[in-house]
């Protein structure tokens, strides 16, 4: 077993000797991510940024009241509302669905009469109640409801015995102002909502994962070259004269890629979250558990590229077709939520969009940990399964 | 050298799709000799190496390293092995000390006694002084050496060298030799691969000839001469195509054979001056200058073309 940390560890000494890996792994992506993120809209996503949650707002109710929610809503340093009149209740519950609003908050008609009523008054809200920006969002809609309802129902009060001295909508207004300390508290405010520029293109929040795993992605290239020298420098087959195992050769070379890739990962994530202000350190651990995944699997891809390949032309040119289709086909390039559910459904094929949802689930969309489960377990699965092909190339093809 | 086999080798078959890499080889080496293997490149030598070192599974047959079965249990055959490969399997951008380090770790070597025997390989290799430096700086025969050096770390019983002097200069060709030699005094069991006659002459205590995969002599140096029946060989070159002279020839008195490649006519002789004038007047006589000649006594060459029809050199 040891013998896999002696491959590992001999592997990233050849490797970190080349200046060219360096440069390629580490300057290149901070390059490219920075270049990339100005040309999509510069670096409107950092201080200036807006880190409210997004949320669709729809008013059906014509009540002053209704839009006293509005402006309190409006304030919210939790919530930033997306209005758009021509926006359907359908069609901000497919926004929800798909990312895009973290929740959707519809006023319905009558809301504003069943409120001065004394009525149990109800708004529509869509949103995914498994996901931690769902929590965070409903406790600053209960915040605020409360204190709208308790304006009005001290107002009614007011009204009812002193309302010949006092206007209702003078009492109104000073109840809402006297409950700006809400009785709901709100525990945690951090949102970590889309950082989007005015025009609405994606910007640095997007471009940074993408570039990252691109230039991850291409990292595959690094670890079917490190099978494909040693098989041409014949140390492959003097290993295999040693007592070392197979897999233990195949795990060395394996983890050594993944430790090059994960390193990759964590530079750039850093890089991002303190130069670039994109919020991959909300939930950290999330964050690099989706880093240790993808490294996990785009290590076995590039494995069992270096076991199939039979010189370094190939290997070239079969990293080459992975890297383009998997990227680009995964979101890496263009974000999935711009294309049709069918493209989107068929670039999950690709590892690369399960990696990206796992980063955008955090750094954009505000999600917890749990969001990343998912995306985490089919890269794992997707690692497995390239690596248990590429020991079964390996034993098909060093015995004939 | 004691009386107990080093390797046994029992009967290996060898196929790679319609080609017969291997065909039956059979043969024993006794524990601290220099066993060589002779033949022309293609001639199976290092398909028997690799099925030896567990690297490839035979279709029929077996062998026993040490009593380990190839077959059976390859991790103790491989325990008691080292192995020269043909090529130099080392890594280029590590230094001659980190590449030892590093084989001998996967040897199974650690800590102080690791770093003591790399010392003392490099000792043997002669290169302490250039330990520090990458190997891609290396000359030919330096790497050679050091390609040496890795399959002695763990200080195996057997060990297996296969072509080991292949485009190198003489002066590290005859430290390799040298170095060869040393090994079997140390009480190591040398099994040898080569195509140079000489080497397999000098080195040699046993020598089986392989061509097209079949072993077709096997003997000390002394029996295998003996098989050509002490004939001698003459290498002849002609200002003309060979053609009708070398049919000449094989009807002149003393000539047993008569074989052309490349414009070498090599003619084997019962009494070379008894012959030589002949082929000289049959010569003149079809209007041919004869323009070098080499006088062979019997060797190994001679056996591989008596046995073969064909001279080892290609």
């Amino acid at each position: 077993m040891i013998s896999i940390f002696d491959i590992a560890i001999k592997d990233l000494m050849q490797l970190l000797r080349d200046f060219k890996t360096f440069m390629f792994l580490l300057l290149m992506p901070i390059l490219f991510t920075l270049l990339f993120g100005y040309a999509f809209g510069g670096f409107g996503g950092g201080e200036g940024g807006d880190a409210r949650l997004p949320v669709g707002f729809l008013n059906e109710d014509e009540r002053w009241v209704s839009e006293a929610l509005h402006d309190l809503l409006t304030d919210s340093e939790i919530i930033r509302l997306r209005e758009n009149s021509s926006l359907s209740a359908s069609a901000l519950d497919l926004m929800v669905a798909e990312g895009e609003l973290a929740a959707a908050l519809i006023i319905p008609s009558g809301y504003g009469k069943e409120i001065l009523s004394d009525k149990n008054a109800r708004l529509i809200v869509i949103a995914d109640t498994n996901t931690s920006a769902w929590k965070t969002i409903e406790a600053e809609l209960l915040s605020i409801t409360s204190r709208l309802d308790g304006a009005a129902r001290t107002a009614t009060i007011m009204d009812k015995y002193a309302g010949e001295r006092i206007p209702f909508k003078y009492g109104f207004d000073q109840t809402l102002e006297a409950w700006q300390e809400p009785p709901i508290s709100i525990v945690e405010t951090t949102s970590s909502a889309v950082k989007e520029t005015d025009d609405g293109i994606a910007s640095l929040a997007h471009t940074s994962p993408g570039m990252m795993l691109q230039f991850a992605i291409a990292g595959l290239l690094t670890a079917a070259s490190v099978i494909v020298t040693e098989r041409k420098s014949r140390t492959l087959q003097r290993l295999l004269t040693t007592s070392v195992k197979r897999i233990h050769i195949l795990l060395g070379h394996y983890l050594a890629t993944f430790i090059l890739i994960f390193t990759q990962f964590t530079t750039l994530i850093l890089f991002g979250h303190f130069f670039l202000k994109i919020n991959y350190l909300r939930v950290p651990e999330a964050t690099f558990l989706v880093a240790f995944c993808s490294a996990l699997c785009i290590a076995a891809i590039g494995l069992l590229i270096g076991v199939i390949a039979k010189d370094e032309e190939q290997a070239v040119s079969f990293s080459l077709i992975p890297m383009f289709v998997l990227s680009g086909l995964g979101g890496a390039w263009v974000p999935l939520e711009f294309t049709g559910e069918t493209f989107r459904a068929i670039g999950h094929i690709s590892p690369i969009a399960w990696a990206m949802d796992g980063f955008k689930n955090i750094s954009v969309r505000g999600f917890g940990f749990d969001s990343v489960i998912i995306p985490a377990v089919v890269l794992t699965t997707y690692a497995t399964v390239f690596f248990l092909l590429s020991l079964w190339r390996l034993n098909a093809t060093e015995e004939s | 050298m004691t009386n107990s086999l080093a390797i046994e080798v029992l009967n290996l078959h060898r196929s790679f799709g319609n080609t017969k890499a291997v065909q039956g080889a059979k043969f024993d080496v006794k524990e601290g000799e220099i066993f060589s293997l002779l033949g022309p490149n293609g001639a199976g030598k290092t398909t028997t190496i690799s099925m030896l070192s567990c690297l490839l599974h035979p279709d029929e047959g077996d062998a026993r390293i040490m009593g380990y079965s190839i077959k059976d249990n390859p991790m103790g055959v491989k325990s008691v092995l080292g192995v020269v490969p043909q090529e130099i399997a080392l890594y280029e951008d590590l230094s001659a000390r980190e590449n030892l380090t590093f084989w001998g770790k996967m040897y199974g070597l650690r800590g102080g006694a690791l770093k003591k025997r790399v010392n003392e390989v490099l000792d043997v290799i002669d290169l302490h002084d250039r330990a520090k430096e990458r190997v891609s700086k290396y000359s030919g025969g330096m790497k050679r050496r050091v390609n040496i050096g890795v399959a002695l770390l763990h200080k195996p019983k057997v060990i297996y060298m296969d072509e080991p002097t292949v485009g190198i200069d003489p002066q590290s060709r005859r430290n390799i030799l040298d170095s060869v030699v040393a090994l079997k005094d140390q009480g190591m069991t040398v099994l040898y691969t080569t195509h140079y006659m000489e080497e397999a002459q000098e080195l040699s205590d046993h020598i089986a000839i392989m061509d097209h995969g079949k072993m077709i002599a096997n003997g000390t140096h002394d029996e295998l001469v003996k098989l050509v029946g002490g004939q001698t060989r003459i290498d002849l070159t002609l200002n003309v195509e060979a053609g009708i002279v070398q049919e000449i020839w094989k009807n002149t008195d003393g000539v047993s054979q008569v074989s052309a490649e490349n414009g070498l006519i090599t003619v084997l002789v019962e009494d070379s001056n008894q012959a030589l004038p002949l082929l000289f007047e049959s010569a003149t006589k079809h209007e041919a200058r004869i323009t070098s000649v080499d006088i062979l006594e019997p060797n190994l060459e001679a056996v591989f073309l008596h046995l073969t029809g064909r001279a080892l050199r290609d």
